[in-house]
């Protein structure tokens, strides 16, 4: 098992940054990010809004990782549930991949909430346990993602910036 | 952004668009009443979970319930 976590800093004010956050793909940073569907939506008594997304996506594993998975196949499917507090001004979003679950788990913990000493400015906690099943070579793969994961979650917090700078043109 | 059933892509980015102007126009603003999109959502949710059993996708605890009904889940 790894665990690989981080901490970013989004120079734009909560809201700003969840609009964004919801409406995160497609963006030039994550092309492997091949289709986005909303599975189920609603309010809680708390007036939190969930959401069930799938994302279909290409990980585009190295050919190495993919000759010792023993795997062609590279379209895979994540499943997402996020919390939108906006009282609170909390977004706990939680994913884990549902396909190649014999091989790997991938299991994603994103929570975003306002900076606590400057309210212009979001805190986003990045959180990701990789565990590679039944293979020696484990602790090797379970880097070797870690650090997939490490770059595609930098590239996620660029695509959050790209969403930003090309809707504050738009009036939303 | 494409869906997972082709055939559903549009109904999603009209959903989509409804969605995210609700979700940044009211929602975040603390209106959380008065969802608009729900029977956009209903048909582009048909067309998906077809899509998804055509596909064998194995999603996991989810019971299509339907845009409105609130869940009684505690647990995150």
């Amino acid at each position: 098992m790894k665990i690989w976590s981080s901490e970013h800093v989004f120079g734009h004010p909560w809201d700003t940054v969840i609009k964004a956050a919801m409406r995160k793909y497609p963006n030039p940073m994550n092309p492997c990010v091949v289709g986005v569907d909303v599975l189920d939506r609603n309010l809680d008594n708390q007036g939190r809004l969930h959401s069930h997304r799938l994302l279909s996506t290409e990980w585009g594993l190295p050919t190495l990782v993919k000759a010792v998975l023993g795997t062609n196949r590279t379209l895979t499917y994540i499943q997402e549930h996020s919390v939108v507090d906006p009282v609170g001004k909390k977004m706990e979003l939680c994913s884990t991949n549902i396909t190649l679950t014999n091989l790997v788990l991938v299991n994603e913990r994103l929570v975003y909430t306002p900076h606590p000493d400057n309210p212009e400015m979001t805190v986003l906690t990045h959180e990701a346990v990789i565990t590679v099943k039944g293979f020696s070579l484990g602790s090797y793969l379970e880097s070797l993602m870690a650090n997939t994961i490490s770059s595609n979650a930098r590239k996620g917090w660029a695509a959050i910036e790209w969403i930003i700078q090309n809707s504050e043109s738009a009036v939303s | 952004m494409n869906s997972v059933g082709e055939a559903c892509t549009d109904m999603k980015r009209e959903y989509d668009q409804c969605f995210n102007r609700w979700f940044a126009e009211k929602f975040l603003k603390g209106d959380g009443s008065g969802d608009p999109c729900t029977d956009l959502f209903k048909r582009y949710q048909q067309c998906v979970q077809k899509a998804i059993k055509e596909k064998e996708i194995p999603i996991e605890g989810l019971e299509f319930m339907g845009h409105s009904k609130e869940k009684s889940e505690s647990s995150s």
